[in-house]
């Protein structure tokens, strides 16, 4: 595969950064995920935490180097992000169990595959448009699909950040997955919260990313959004990757050719405080097989 | 929580099979001790202890970590493991050795064989920089040995520095302190930051770490080269990105270098990651190549003078 990927997250206005991203690929597949705590919530930045993790980590162990059935890894691992949720909630007797919204997206064999849940999104941008995007699950689309609003006005809405699904929540939440989008030379994936999107709107995110080049075209976005946003604007986050023919020319490419089968690259965007207490535990028991692991291969190569 | 310093096992302590000798080091993720075995064979003993974390009190052994604190000691162990399980996989005499591995005062500890010498930066210390180019280019030619097999495994240092190059007594290198290879999983949790160097770290190092690779740890050996002429490193990458104040070694120290030594490192120290030597063997060839002519015609002459008893013996 070859590829260029960025991704940066900012504070914004706000006092805590509560969105959280992440990418992580092996020699045939890509994910990348975003997700924004809800700030309404207690700790809604361990939820966002948790979700990005949790996902992340599945596809270190599923991924060999190809993840068996995309949808059924993202269904799965988005699912069993809000039990892991849930779980932390109980464990430590939350009164109120953290929420996030989530984005996921794999990239196996040149198709894209995504889900979502609540109002982060997903843009597939190609030749300087948005060609597809997710649908938010949150009051102000439904207005939008009733008719009664505008599209661009969903941004600005005082009741923007209602959504009705996500992670966290007491029923389990509604994954909606996506069809399959098979990639093109050139065509750039985005995800992002809605700090990110609000202020910017599609077609000026397409635009700015006709060339492909998201080491550069990301991070101009991301100051418009800021100062559109205002003194109270909110985190906004993007994981963004522009696809590649196996045979293109040189340029900042990634390419996983020469990867082992069994290796994988992560990178997850700065564990808050809160997110470092959400760090899966390490359990008496992994300490014990890690250790042994050690112990073997120093055995096995001290000739 | 300012970072109190640890206070380390008691001399004498017996640590499983292991008895502690003195302290050797007491850094903020990590104490080392020398330690015998229990064939009185001196080994070095890496103690896992973020001080930021765990305290341990003058008479225990046990060091106290806070409830809030546990999960990120806990995760801060997978890093230390990640050492080990790097170290772990490598033999090569320019690398350090781990012979075991265990826990034990709800912590883990590394056994790594007990090297005699003292860290480069150590000698950088004495010197106040200024050392000989020889001693450079046969230092850093061992160590880009160990580097070789490091990057053949798939891994990289990241955290290659003066105080991670140990000079054996004999005068070989062997690098120590795998503490980076930790590799990009670990993206710095809050608390446990002793990661890069100002300094020696290259500018992917801060940004941009899926352009990591073994041109990253170039970039490192570079910067230890300038740094065991200097006597200091050379600017922050990261603020190099923002305004470079980095004056090439060949103008710096022009005369008192052979020009390629000083081109070499220049060529390490480039930000652009694909201008600079793209693996320790080409950095290597490069180092191999120029030697000091004073040593150049001293070989010369012994050369000749074996000629000539050779000659002599066979007449
Ligand atoms: N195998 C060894 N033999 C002799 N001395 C050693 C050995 N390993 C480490 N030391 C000594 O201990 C010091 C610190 O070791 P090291 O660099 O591995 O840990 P650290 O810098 O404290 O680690 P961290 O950066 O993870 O906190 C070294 O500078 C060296 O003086
Ligand atoms: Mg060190």
């Amino acid at each position: 595969m070859k590829f260029s990927i960025y991704q940066e997250s900012r504070v914004g206005g706000r006092r805590e950064n509560q969105d959280r991203v992440a990418y992580c690929y092996s020699r045939d597949a890509v994910v990348m995920i975003v997700a924004d705590g809800m700030g309404g919530h207690l700790h809604g930045e361990v939820a966002a935490q948790i979700a990005v993790q949790f996902i992340a980590e599945a596809f270190q162990r599923e991924a060999t180097p190809k993840l068996a059935d995309p949808v059924r890894f993202l269904l799965d691992s988005i699912t069993n992000a809000h039990f892991a949720i849930l779980d932390y909630a109980e464990v430590r007797r939350l009164l109120e169990t953290p929420r996030t919204t989530c984005v996921a997206c794999v990239v196996q064999d040149g198709v894209a595959y995504w889900a979502h849940v609540g109002d982060s999104r997903l843009y597939l941008v190609r030749d300087g448009r948005v060609e597809m995007q997710t649908k938010d699950h949150s009051r102000v689309q439904m207005l939008v699909d009733l008719g009664r609003l505008r599209e661009e006005a969903v941004g600005v809405h005082p009741e923007r950040n209602k959504i009705f699904n996500c992670l966290g929540q007491m029923t389990p939440p509604k994954v909606e997955l996506s069809r399959r989008a098979l990639l093109r030379h050139g065509d750039t994936i985005v995800l992002c919260t809605d700090g990110f999107w609000g202020p910017l709107g599609a077609r000026e995110i397409g635009e700015r990313l006709a060339s492909g080049d998201v080491m550069h075209g990301v991070p101009q976005l991301m100051d418009l959004a800021e100062a559109r946003g205002g003194a109270e604007r909110d985190n906004l986050s993007v994981v963004a990757m522009t696809w590649a023919d196996e045979v293109a020319e040189a340029g900042s490419w990634i390419s996983t050719l020469a990867m082992e089968t069994n290796e994988k690259t992560t990178k997850l965007s700065d564990w808050g405080k809160a997110a470092g207490e959400a760090q899966s535990h390490l359990t008496d028991d992994e300490i014990e097989r890690a250790i042994d692991e050690i112990r073997s291969a120093i055995r096995k190569h001290s000739g | 929580m300012p970072s109190q310093a640890n206070q380390p096992l008691p001399d004498g302590y017996q640590l499983q099979s292991y008895r502690i000798m003195k302290m050797l080091s007491c850094g903020g993720f990590s104490i080392v001790y020398l330690a015998h075995d229990e064939n009185d064979q001196p080994v070095a003993i890496k103690e896992y202890l973020p001080s930021s974390l765990a305290l341990r009190h003058e008479g225990d052994a046990l060091p106290s970590i806070s409830e809030e604190n546990l999960a990120t000691f806990r995760y801060g162990m997978k890093c230390f493991f990640e050492e080990g399980r790097a170290l772990a996989r490598l033999s090569h005499p320019n690398v350090v050795r781990v012979l075991n591995f265990f826990r034990a005062n709800e912590t883990v500890y590394l056994v790594m064989r007990y090297e005699r010498g003292r860290t480069l930066q150590e000698y950088i210390q004495a010197r106040k920089g200024a050392i000989k180019e020889n001693f450079i280019r046969r230092v850093f030619t061992l160590a880009l040995n160990g580097l070789r097999e490091v990057h053949a495994n798939k891994l990289l240092h990241l955290d290659l520095k003066p105080a991670n190059i140990y000079i054996r007594n004999d005068g070989t290198p062997v690098l120590i302190d795998f503490g980076a290879a930790r590799q990009t999983l670990v993206q710095g949790g809050f608390k446990l930051n002793p990661m890069y160097t100002p300094g020696f770290a290259p500018p992917e190092q801060y940004k941009n770490r899926e352009l990591l690779g073994p041109w990253s740890d170039m970039y490192s050996v570079g910067a230890s080269m300038f740094a065991c002429i200097a006597g200091v490193a050379p600017q922050a990458s990261d603020l190099r990105m923002e305004k470079d104040r980095y004056v090439a070694a060949t103008q710096l120290f022009a005369g008192r270098y052979s020009e390629q030594l000083l081109e070499t490192i220049d060529w390490c120290l480039q930000l652009d990651h694909l201008k600079r030597p793209q693996s320790a063997m080409a950095l290597q060839k490069v180092l191999l190549r120029e030697r000091d002519p004073e040593i150049a015609r001293k070989k010369s002459f012994v050369l000749n003078l074996r000629g000539a008893l050779s000659r002599l013996a066979r007449h």
